[in-house]
């Protein structure tokens, strides 16, 4: 598609042969749009974002990410690429061995030429746009959950990406932590043209923020659509989901598998 | 079928061994493949070597000097027997330089700073860091791995240098001080019979070697820890026992071939 600025088309992912992680995942990222990607823990989501950064390779079906196929690309290109790529992960993943403006001036110090001065100043605006003017001195463990997580986005947007992908940015946080998290994601797509894609199982903020959504349960995409379209959908998988019932399209059992039965066979 | 299995297990930790063996040569070579990035940063190696380094001094040179002590101690007791406690001071300084510096420094410089590298490492990891720096286009073997390792290889000889010198003074201190042994006959004897190139440099080239096996088995175990309190344990234990077989295996064959 030509406004696509990531496809997934037909992807097949395992760890180990007889337990596909993903399979025949289709996805289509439009450029400029919040695209987020909803299920259950387990369901593939996370592994969908590590096979667009490149960190792992799809088995089967093509990853394009900027019109090129990820899987037919070098390591050295994979890295030029990630320069257009911004991470937020799940609980920051911030370094622990820098202070602040260390960590938010990382991605500068080491792809760029930039002096200094003017890291600094990238560095304070960033804080800034984050709401943490003021914190350029502090270490990361003096900093509570909500305010690592905006430290990790300043970090993750210090590069001004292309691309911004987001690994559950909701989980843990208070709610007002989580609203503001929320609404930065909203304003760095709105004031950049940013595009994004969002892992999240938090179905009230990602409604709000989303311009569209995939609905992931074991490795498969089962529905998709607008905010809209998903909160009207038939779908009793997607319905039990965002109502949080019981049900029964989703189970909270674990799958009787072969190394379990091994298990059970060596007591 | 028992006798297979059985063949099997005998075999399994044979086959891992060589398997890890590998595996080492392959993160040396990825390691050594990205040290220009390690050497135009040389602020990020000089940190290393502050924390495996410097931060082990008080350790290595308290070993050191107890060391020597003790060598004075039983050295005096069994020279005296055969009446050749002038040679004291040559004994103490060719047991420190030849042998005892270099494995013992090494095998302190696995629990003081190796432990501690595979600890920091299999914390990136488990904390997503490494994958962040990856996300980052920051290559985390030149960014993290490689500085640890020149960082190791830098600080064991130096620690070497350290534990040798200290053990001499602690000889000096129980032969000469407390024992009452001649101050002039210790020293000349050592001047006498020690060799700057066959014992003092060949000691300190075993002890580059100890750094390079120490500091690899000590990222290599970062690396391959599990992200877990109990693997991040496990992987620190491995680092210590892993060191200390290999530095004294290969201090064995090291000795058959300089001395």
């Amino acid at each position: 598609m030509k406004d696509s600025l990531v496809t997934l088309d037909q992807v097949y992912f395992a760890y180990e042969a007889d337990k596909p992680i993903l399979s025949n995942v289709s996805i289509n990222i439009k450029q400029g749009k919040i695209t987020a990607i909803m299920g259950g823990s387990g369901s593939g989501k996370t592994t969908v974002l590590r096979l667009i950064s490149g960190q792992i390779t799809a088995d089967q079906g093509k990853v394009t990410i900027f019109n090129q196929e990820i899987n037919q690309l070098s390591r050295r290109k994979i890295l030029n690429l990630r320069q257009h790529i911004g991470m937020l992960f799940q609980f920051g993943a911030l370094f622990t061995d820098m202070t602040v403006a260390e960590n938010v001036g990382f991605p500068l110090m080491e792809n760029t030429n930039l002096p200094e001065s003017l890291i600094n100043k990238i560095v304070a605006m960033k804080l800034e746009a984050v709401g943490l003017t003021g914190t350029q001195a502090m270490s990361t463990n003096q900093l509570s959950g909500g305010m690592a997580r905006r430290v990790a986005l300043a970090r993750a947007v210090a590069l001004d990406p292309e691309l911004m992908l987001y690994d559950e940015p909701f989980t843990g946080l208070d709610p007002i932590s989580l609203n503001v998290t929320a609404m930065l994601i909203k304003k760095l797509n709105g004031n950049l043209g940013q595009t994004a894609i969002l892992v999240s199982h938090d179905i009230e903020a990602t409604l709000k923020i989303a311009d569209y959504i995939y609905f992931m349960a074991n490795g498969q995409i089962i529905d998709h659509g607008t905010p809209e379209q998903v909160k009207n959908t038939s779908n009793p998988a997607v319905r039990q989901f965002i109502n949080g019932d019981l049900g029964t399209s989703f189970s909270y059992k674990y799958p009787s598998k072969q190394s379990y039965e091994y298990y059970l066979g060596q007591q | 079928m028992r006798i297979t299995g059985l063949i099997e297990k005998l075999g399994q930790p044979f086959s891992s061994f060589i398997f890890m063996l590998g595996e080492l040569a392959r993160l040396l070579g990825l390691i050594l493949s990205g040290i220009l990035y390690s050497l135009k940063r040389p602020q990020l190696i000089l940190k290393e070597v502050f924390f495996s380094g410097v931060l082990s001094i008080l350790i290595i040179a308290v070993s050191g000097w107890f060391v020597g002590m003790v060598l004075g101690l039983q050295g005096y007791n069994t020279l005296q027997r055969f009446g050749s406690v002038s040679v004291l001071g040559s004994l103490v300084a060719l047991s420190l330089l030849r042998e005892l510096g270099p494995v013992l420094s090494a095998i302190l410089f696995a629990s003081r700073a190796g432990s501690g590298i595979t600890a920091e490492i299999g914390l990136m990891k488990a904390t997503e860091q490494l994958d962040a720096m990856d996300v980052m286009a920051v290559n985390p073997i030149q960014r993290v791995v490689a500085p640890k390792f020149l960082g190791g290889i830098i600080a064991v000889p130096l620690l070497t240098a350290l534990f040798d010198s200290s053990g001499i003074l602690g000889g000096h201190f129980v032969g000469v001080t407390l024992l009452k042994l001649d101050q002039g006959t210790f020293w000349s004897q050592m001047q006498g019979s020690v060799s700057l190139h066959d014992d003092v440099i060949n000691g300190l080239i075993k002890a580059g070697i100890f750094g390079v096996i120490v500091s690899l088995i000590s990222v290599y175990q970062g690396l391959l820890a599990k992200p877990t309190a109990e693997g991040v344990s496990s992987a620190t234990t491995r680092t210590v026992v892993h060191s200390a077989l290999a530095v004294l295996a290969l201090d064995f064959i090291l000795t058959a071939f300089m001395f």
